[in-house]
């Protein structure tokens, strides 16, 4: 293996004998395995963002939520609700420690003569001060919690802040939500999450009032299990719950609600995160596939070329396998050049998109970059390269030397 | 005669297929090239002197026939031993020369070495001394291109000679070259092939060349019609 290093010695020359050619070869793998390393790594980015999030919502808390998991989208978009009946039997429920509705709108909110839209959340104070503090871990930055029944409301740290309204929010400013006065009595420090740091908190009451949604609806129940109960168990009591109302109403047997237990919701979050990073790796795939033609297309050009010194070559006792060994070199280095080159450029890319990202409010995101996914981009493209020069470095093999040394450069 | 003989063709044909028709251009060849002797093959062009010589050097496969390499039948090599046969016993001067044009003159040497899985080391002084003893010790680490014709044949010489072949082949190695480098190459060779005992075969049609050596094979149409020694200066014949 000792003329391993030859090869590689002639094969470097060769790359650089021809050198724009090589270096647009080369920019083909640039390209794809920096559109794996960035998209890739802001994907990961993505899910483990999203991830943060569903740990703000606490590792013990249950969800329950209107309509089948199975179509969470349409959930989220339908407007379908829990009915003030299904609040009030899971609160019945012996195991249940706390079950706090909430229910959101968005809504205009005017202050400093800009209007923006936010998400309006009501949520009881006298239950939901408590749990909000103890199992979610959100705190105020400032202020104090509102008056339970009072038109006082907290806001969200993106809210507060200066970039939002052009001048920051603080404790005492008066705010015009849906063309009604509030005062403003905390402001929340980040609680991990964009879409919960982009929204005002307002007394459940309050919020009936605000949005003229009187009917008591919930988008959604909040229930901690009291101590010793497991979530598993306490979920598929309230299912049972929630059952047993849709059966007393008849022809409403359908389970139009879900039960999650925050296990449940990070694989669903899971599975949605790694359908998107198999889709966009499938399109970074094509691309890494293309440069790997791309690298085939100039070995074959190489092999042509090179026809007379592969004779010699052959001629002076290089076997078919050395042949193709010193071809096999060339495009790996191609190859590996380019993946290095792509997995720098890409990891640059990744770090200005998250650069920009954290500017953008509504957009936090952290490309992750693991070094699992370095190494595979540089040793992807150096596969890529190799096999992609394996046929041309074959039919460079298959000459014969004395038609090799026939032809003329 | 029963001495061991380097290369031995047996009734040799090479047919090439030129459309619908068969080109023969060797018919039947029978040779023996007897170890330390000088052959030069002489011949017009179309002569199949060159195909003859592919088949001495082991390049090609011929249609028809046996040749024997150290009395080893080649046609049951698979390539890749032959390649490797090749490298090691016979080493090739072309009239194009041949170099490798992105290795410099010393990795052009070292090149046969190098298949042949000499150390680098070994390798590395093996090229150097060959480059001396062609006067180009001050040349190796310069680029085929950055060398005259008559250097550039010298380092292919030397490059003959790195794994010191049993065989050496030449075809019209002074072909490309002035009357002048050509000389020098011709005393190069035949000073190799007295000094280190070495076998010699060289095709050209240049008859000045000839007179270096012991032995002259003419070949017409594909056949041998006069193979001769010179008088007096054969080593082989007692």
């Amino acid at each position: 293996m000792a003329e391993v290093r030859e090869y590689f010695k002639i094969g470097i020359r060769n790359i650089r004998t021809r050198q724009l050619r090589s270096w647009l070869t080369i920019l083909g793998i640039v390209v794809g395995v920096f559109l794996v390393v960035t998209l890739i790594s802001l994907s990961s980015g993505l899910k483990n963002s999203i991830m943060k999030q569903l740990n703000a919502l606490g590792g013990d808390i249950i969800m329950v939520m209107p309509g089948s998991l199975d179509n969470l989208m349409m959930t989220m978009a339908g407007g379908q609700k829990l009915s003030k009946e299904d609040i009030q039997a899971v609160k019945d429920i012996r195991n249940v420690d706390v079950a706090l509705p909430t229910d959101q709108k968005s809504e205009f909110i005017r202050f400093n003569n800009i209007q923006k839209s936010v998400y309006l959340i009501g949520m009881p104070w006298d239950d939901g001060k408590d749990f909000l503090i103890n199992f979610q871990g959100w705190d105020l930055r400032e202020g104090t919690w509102p008056t339970p029944g009072k038109r006082e409301l907290i806001a969200g740290s993106v809210v507060a802040d200066k970039d939002f309204f052009g001048r920051g929010l603080s404790t005492g400013d008066t705010v015009v939500v849906n063309g009604k006065k509030f005062k403003v009595k905390g402001i929340l420090n980040s609680v991990g999450s964009q879409q919960d740091d982009m929204a005002i908190y307002v007394d459940w009451p309050v919020y009936q009032e605000t949005t003229g949604d009187r009917s008591g609806d919930a988008f959604a129940i909040m229930v901690k299990a009291k101590d010793g109960v497991l979530p598993d168990d306490l979920a598929v009591e309230i299912e049972d719950a929630l059952n047993e109302i849709r059966k007393r109403r008849r022809g409403t047997d359908v389970s139009d609600f879900s039960v999650v237990t925050s296990e449940k919701m990070g694989s669903i979050a899971g599975g949605i995160t790694g359908a998107i990073q198999v889709a966009v790796f499938l399109f970074a795939a094509i691309s890494i596939f293309v440069g790997g033609l791309n690298i085939m297309n100039a070995m074959y050009t190489a092999v042509r070329e090179r026809t007379r010194e592969i004779g010699v070559m052959k001629a002076v006792g290089a076997t078919n396998r050395a042949v193709i060994n010193i071809f096999l070199i060339e495009s790996g280095i191609i190859g590996l050049v380019g993946g290095t080159g792509g997995v720098i450029f890409g990891l640059i890319v990744a770090k200005l998109v998250e650069y920009y990202a954290k500017g953008d409010s509504a957009f936090g995101l952290e490309a992750y970059i693991s070094p699992q996914l370095i190494i595979f981009g540089l040793l992807f493209s150096f596969l890529i390269g190799c096999i992609a020069g394996y046929l041309p470095s074959r039919r460079a093999a298959k000459l014969k030397p004395t038609e090799a040394l026939r032809s003329y450069e | 005669m029963e001495n061991k003989s380097i290369i031995r063709l047996q009734d040799i044909w090479k047919v090439y297929q030129l459309g619908s028709v068969n080109v023969s251009a060797l018919r039947g060849v029978n040779l023996e090239v007897d170890p330390g002797s000088f052959v030069t093959i002489m011949g017009p062009s179309g002569s199949g002197k060159s195909t003859l010589l592919n088949m001495i050097g082991c390049l090609d496969v011929p249609s028809k026939g046996k040749i024997f390499l150290d009395e080893e039948d080649t046609s049951t090599f698979s390539e890749s031993k032959l390649a490797q046969v090749r490298g090691a016993k016979i080493g090739f001067i072309f009239q194009q020369f041949n170099l490798l044009h992105n290795l410099n003159a010393l990795e052009n040497v070292m090149l046969p070495m190098v298949f042949q899985g000499v150390l680098q080391e070994k390798r590395k002084s093996r090229a150097e001394h060959l480059l001396k003893l062609v006067g180009l010790e001050q040349r190796g680490s310069h680029l085929p291109a950055e060398l005259s014709g008559g250097e550039r044949q010298r380092v292919a010489i030397a490059r003959a000679f790195a794994n010191e072949p049993k065989l050496v082949i030449a075809d019209e190695p002074t072909g490309n070259l002035d009357s002048h480098s050509g000389e020098k190459i011709m005393d190069m060779l035949s000073t190799f092939h007295k000094e280190e005992k070495g076998t010699l075969v060289v095709v050209t049609h240049d008859p000045m060349i000839a007179k270096y050596s012991e032995q002259v094979v003419n070949i017409k149409d594909g056949q041998i019609i006069k193979n001769h020694s010179q008088a007096g200066e054969s080593l082989w014949q007692k």
